[in-house]
């Protein structure tokens, strides 16, 4: 405490300097006056007493000194001028500090963005009031509770208020002539009270309020032109006028947490909710459960279900920060995992831009070792030399660290609103803020230590006697072993980083290639909604059949199909049941999770999918007609071995009978990444739709041609109904996502690295060769031939790159393993081709960057070199 | 560093001479040389060289503040207050020297 008031104390004094030497000067005169007053009083005359006076005091200079030294902060004094010459000495040396500042940035620009990026996703608070007493909570093993559930426990009262929303609502709005999906996420009136989350412009939404809707910022400004005067504005959704009543500010970050951003929320029944509590002041979790366990149990006996206990599983959890990461469990894993590992990435990259800044400074340190030597025996201090050393390397880590931030700023602000294209609404409001400066900050304080000490310890280690005969021009053994150390170890990782570029872009090649079992060359996809409730089974049935007609009937288009999920799309996803399946209705039981897919007789034509047995399905498979199925060759294998299942009865795990007509070729459902996966496809028509179809179509020309008339088409069909039609290609972006991110970012952060790695070899090589030429001139002298000579130099250049792919290839060997949850099945963390292709990759650059130094070597003329100081 | 400047001093009475000089009120620096040098009846002398350097690190120890006034025969003078850091400091001080000056005396009395 006392020790931070002195340190104030002096800061404050630094602020007042000039005023100090004034006053210092006023309150002196005045004493002397003081003294000569009472001596004029003991008798003397005014000039003696005043002489004498100023005898008494003695030297004003001196005492002015100590006085001043009183208040003085040495260390930051000479700080700043350490930091002064420093930055003298980079001036001078242009290059060299472009260079370093320049990889530095890059290599802290990208880690720091991985940074904001992964904390942002990851760690970001939701926007409500007072995150810490709120908690989700979810019964009987479930985040979803129906309707009637929620409001029975709401009418316990047990907390401050329990509020539910549903995040997975589509609604249509009706604008103008023509109809949108929107991500709606429905909530209950009480939502924005018990949650309190701020608005921007106009109110929350109320209790028992209904047709009200709270629009987002980006809704608010892409769709609605930013209008001033949208607050009372009504929007046709789902065929009913809602009114707008508030816009929410532009960093609102939603419950749902990772980025996920709705168009809007909206009073409407949400059929089922994710409970969201808001515990009593001082309420601990604990307490809230023991609170909720004999409500649940209450719960049971009102509600009884036989498939699941209420209050089984009850749990609550954080809904913000690192706690709901811990507790987000399975999907939040992998997502997780990967951050970390492009922060290890990225800062691997940051490594080895420090080693060549290190390498660097050293070869500058040891040319400069005859300067230091005469300082030190001049009586300058080592460690006021190593401490202008590390200013130099401060300064470059503060610009590296600097420019880095700036790029960070860029690129976030790039990365910020974009609307990742996903089916998912998805998006990411990073705004730099304390956490990221203080990452920074530390970052830079790594930096300069790992790139200055070393250096700065070596290059004045020399003894004086030692660095003065040997005139400063030799390197000397320690300074060698250290760069070449240094190279080797940033071979090494650059091996590493190669293998986790190599494995992530070959996993896009493969993801691209797309050998997913069906194809999309000819394929356009079109989402159909219309109005909930608005059709029976029987009419919607009868509305799929006019909407396939007509598109049959439009030119250019080969067939048409409807299906109820779309493969390799997480929003349009699959049904994903399981359980206990009886083939041929026997007592045998096979235990299996399934994708099921409603789908029309053309589909498998249109997808490119082949049936191996059997049949496709028929127009005659509808509701009366006997149920069949078609199982794809990894169910059938599981459920029937190797005898042909066509013919069989098959019992589904909810005890409904179907006839198997026919198997399908595997292909992948629900991730690129998936391995062995069931699928079961039942024929469209022979289930109940009444709202919800996808039509998929063939097309003759590119699909991207006839999307506007596929739209057209079935938007013609109900005014109501909202479609959206894409290429094919264009709705599996988001299964490429994940492949493309990881293969752009590591492949970059790989080849960034290497290049580093590169320069770094290219650096000690030419350094040494140019220690070497009074050598070289010598050896060419006694009859070296050029062969000699370049042996010589590529010698050490193929020890340095051998030792380094070693360690490297080491390291990588095992370090990658791991990576396979990201990869697909067919990309092999382990596969030896990666790492002689990685290496080749490094040898190849590896002897780019001796091309120079050797020709540098050969071009030594003996008579030059010997007279070369 | 302490001020070498009075070896007749012990080290670091300095400063409890300057605290106790202060503890009546506020004065201005020649005044606290003269304060000291009549109640100890001319004993000890501070040198007036080495009194402002101790001043201003009692002042960055926050022991002190400074404004500045007007003396008794109106000049402008830099006057002296204690803080109430500066008294605790004061009682610390004061106490830790009478058990050392006793302690010494009864080495000189008794060894």
């Amino acid at each position: 405490m006392a020790f931070w008031n002195e340190i104030g104390n002096r800061v404050a004094w630094l602020f007042r300097r000039s005023r100090f030497d004034r006053e210092f000067e006023e309150e002196v005169r005045f004493h002397i006056q003081a003294r000569a007053d009472e001596l004029e009083q003991a008798g003397l005359t005014g000039a003696d007493a005043l002489r004498q006076a100023r005898r008494e005091f003695g030297s004003t200079l001196r005492s002015w000194e100590e006085t001043r030294s009183a208040w003085q902060m040495r260390w930051l004094e000479d700080l700043g001028s350490d930091l002064h010459y420093a930055a003298r000495s980079l001036r001078r040396n242009r290059a060299l500090a472009l260079a370093a500042v320049g990889s530095l940035a890059l290599g802290i620009g990208a880690n720091t963005t991985i940074f904001s990026v992964a904390r942002e996703a990851l760690f970001s608070q939701p926007s409500c009031r007072d995150f810490q007493s709120l908690v989700q909570i979810s019964v009987g093993g479930n985040t979803w509770v129906p309707m009637s559930q929620y409001r029975f426990l709401e009418d316990t009262h047990a907390f401050d208020g329990l509020a539910g929303m549903n995040i997975q609502m589509v609604v249509n709005w009706r604008d103008g002539n023509r109809s949108y999906r929107l991500a709606g996420t429905r909530v209950t009136g009480n939502f924005f009270e018990v949650v309190g989350i701020p608005v921007a412009m106009g109110r929350p939404i109320e209790r028992s309020e209904s047709n009200v809707a709270v629009i987002t910022h980006g809704f608010w400004t892409k769709h609605l032109g930013g209008d001033p005067n949208v607050v009372g504005r009504t929007l046709a959704l789902d065929g009913e006028p809602y009114t707008v009543i508030g816009v929410l500010p532009r960093d609102h970050r939603m419950l749902a947490g990772f980025g996920f951003t709705p168009d809007l929320y909206l009073t409407k029944d949400p059929g089922e909710v994710m409970l969201y509590a808001r515990l009593p002041r001082g309420m601990t979790r604990q307490a809230a459960y023991t609170r909720l366990q004999p409500i649940c149990r209450e719960l049971d006996r009102v509600y009884p279900d036989v498939n699941r206990q209420w209050a089984k599983e009850v749990r609550l959890s954080a809904v913000g920060g690192v706690e709901r990461l811990q507790e987000g469990g399975q999907e939040a894993i992998p997502v997780a995992a990967f951050f970390v590992m492009l922060v290890v990435v990225t800062a691997i990259v940051v490594l080895i831009a420090c080693a060549n800044v290190s390498s660097l400074l050293l070869a500058r340190a040891f040319t400069r070792s005859r300067e230091f030597a005469i300082r030190m025996s001049l009586g300058g201090s080592r460690g006021r030399l190593v401490r202008q050393l590390l200013a130099e390397s401060l300064l470059l880590a503060l610009l590296g660290t600097g420019a880095g931030l700036l790029l960070n700023l860029w690129l976030t602000s790039l990365l910020s609103g974009v609307h990742i294209p996903t089916p998912l609404p998805i998006e990411l409001v990073i705004q730099p803020d304390r956490m990221l400066l203080a990452y920074s900050v530390a970052l830079a304080f790594v930096v300069t230590l790992a790139t200055g000490l070393v250096p700065a310890l070596k290059g004045t280690r020399a003894g004086i006697g030692g660095a003065l005969k040997e005139g400063g021009r030799q390197a000397g053994p320690a300074g060698y072993a250290l760069r070449n150390a240094l190279v080797v170890g940033q071979l090494a990782v650059s091996i590493l980083l190669l293998s986790v570029g190599l494995l992530f872009i070959r996993n896009l090649m493969y993801a691209t290639s797309f050998n997913a079992g069906f194809d999309t060359t000819h394929t356009l996809v079109a989402t159909y909604q219309t109005v909930w409730g608005s059709y029976t089974p029987r009419k919607f049935a009868a509305l799929v059949d006019t909407a396939l007609d007509r598109l049959r009937a439009l030119p250019g288009v080969e067939a048409a199909s409807p299906a109820s999920a779309v493969p390799l799309n997480p929003f349009l996803a699959f049904n994903r049941p399981g359980g206990q399946f009886r083939p041929d209705s026997g007592s045998r039981t096979v235990r299996a999770q399934y994708n099921s897919n409603a789908v029309g007789p053309d589909y498998f034509r249109i997808m490119g999918i082949p049936i191996l047995q059997g049949r496709a399905f028929a127009d005659s498979d509808r509701i009366g007609a006997p149920e069949v199925v078609i199982l794809n060759e990894n169910l059938a294998r599981r459920l029937f071995g190797n005898s042909n299942p066509v013919g069989h009865t098959l019992r589904f795990p909810n005890n409904r009978d179907a006839r198997v007509v026919g198997v399908a070729r595997n292909c992948k459902y629900v991730t690129l990444g998936e391995d062995h996966a069931s699928a079961v496809y039942e024929p469209f028509f022979q289930q109940n739709h009444s709202a919800f179809a996808h039509f998929f179509v063939r097309t003759r020309s590119a699909p991207e041609t006839m999307v506007r008339k596929v739209d057209e088409t079935l938007a013609g069909l109900d005014g109501g109904a909202a479609v959206e039609t894409h290429a094919m290609g264009e709705v599996f972006a988001g299964a490429l996502l994940p492949s493309r991110l990881g293969a752009a970012i590591l492949g970059s952060m790989a080849l960034f690295g290497l290049l580093l790695a590169s320069i770094g070899l290219y650096g000690v090589l030419l350094y040494a060769t140019q220690q070497r030429i009074r050598e070289i001139g010598i050896r060419v002298a006694l009859g070296a031939t050029p062969a000699n000579v370049l042996a010589m130099v590529v010698g050490q250049s193929l020890r340095l790159v051998t030792a380094g792919a070693g360690f490297g290839l080491a390291v990588a060997a095992i370090a990658v393993r791991p990576l396979s949850m990201f990869l697909v099945p067919e990309v092999r963390p382990a596969d030896p081709m990666n790492f002689v292709m990685v290496a080749a990759v490094l040898a190849l650059v590896a002897g780019l960057a001796t091309v120079a130094p050797t020709a540098r070597a050969l071009r030594v003329d003996p008579a030059v070199a010997l007279r070369h100081e | 560093m302490e001020p070498h400047t009075i070896p007749e001093l012990l080290p670091g009475t300095l400063y409890l001479l300057i605290l106790r000089s202060l503890s009546r009120g506020p004065l201005h620096g020649y005044a606290i040389v003269k304060r000291i040098k009549d109640a100890s009846r001319e004993g000890l002398r501070i040198e007036d060289g080495s009194l402002y350097p101790a001043l201003n690190r009692m002042l960055v120890k926050g022991w002190l503040t400074s404004e500045w006034g007007v003396s008794e025969n109106n000049r402008k003078a830099r006057f002296y207050r204690l803080t109430p850091e500066g008294r605790r400091q004061l009682d610390t001080e004061a106490g830790e020297f009478d058990r050392l000056v006793r302690a010494i005396q009864m080495v000189m009395r008794t060894a």
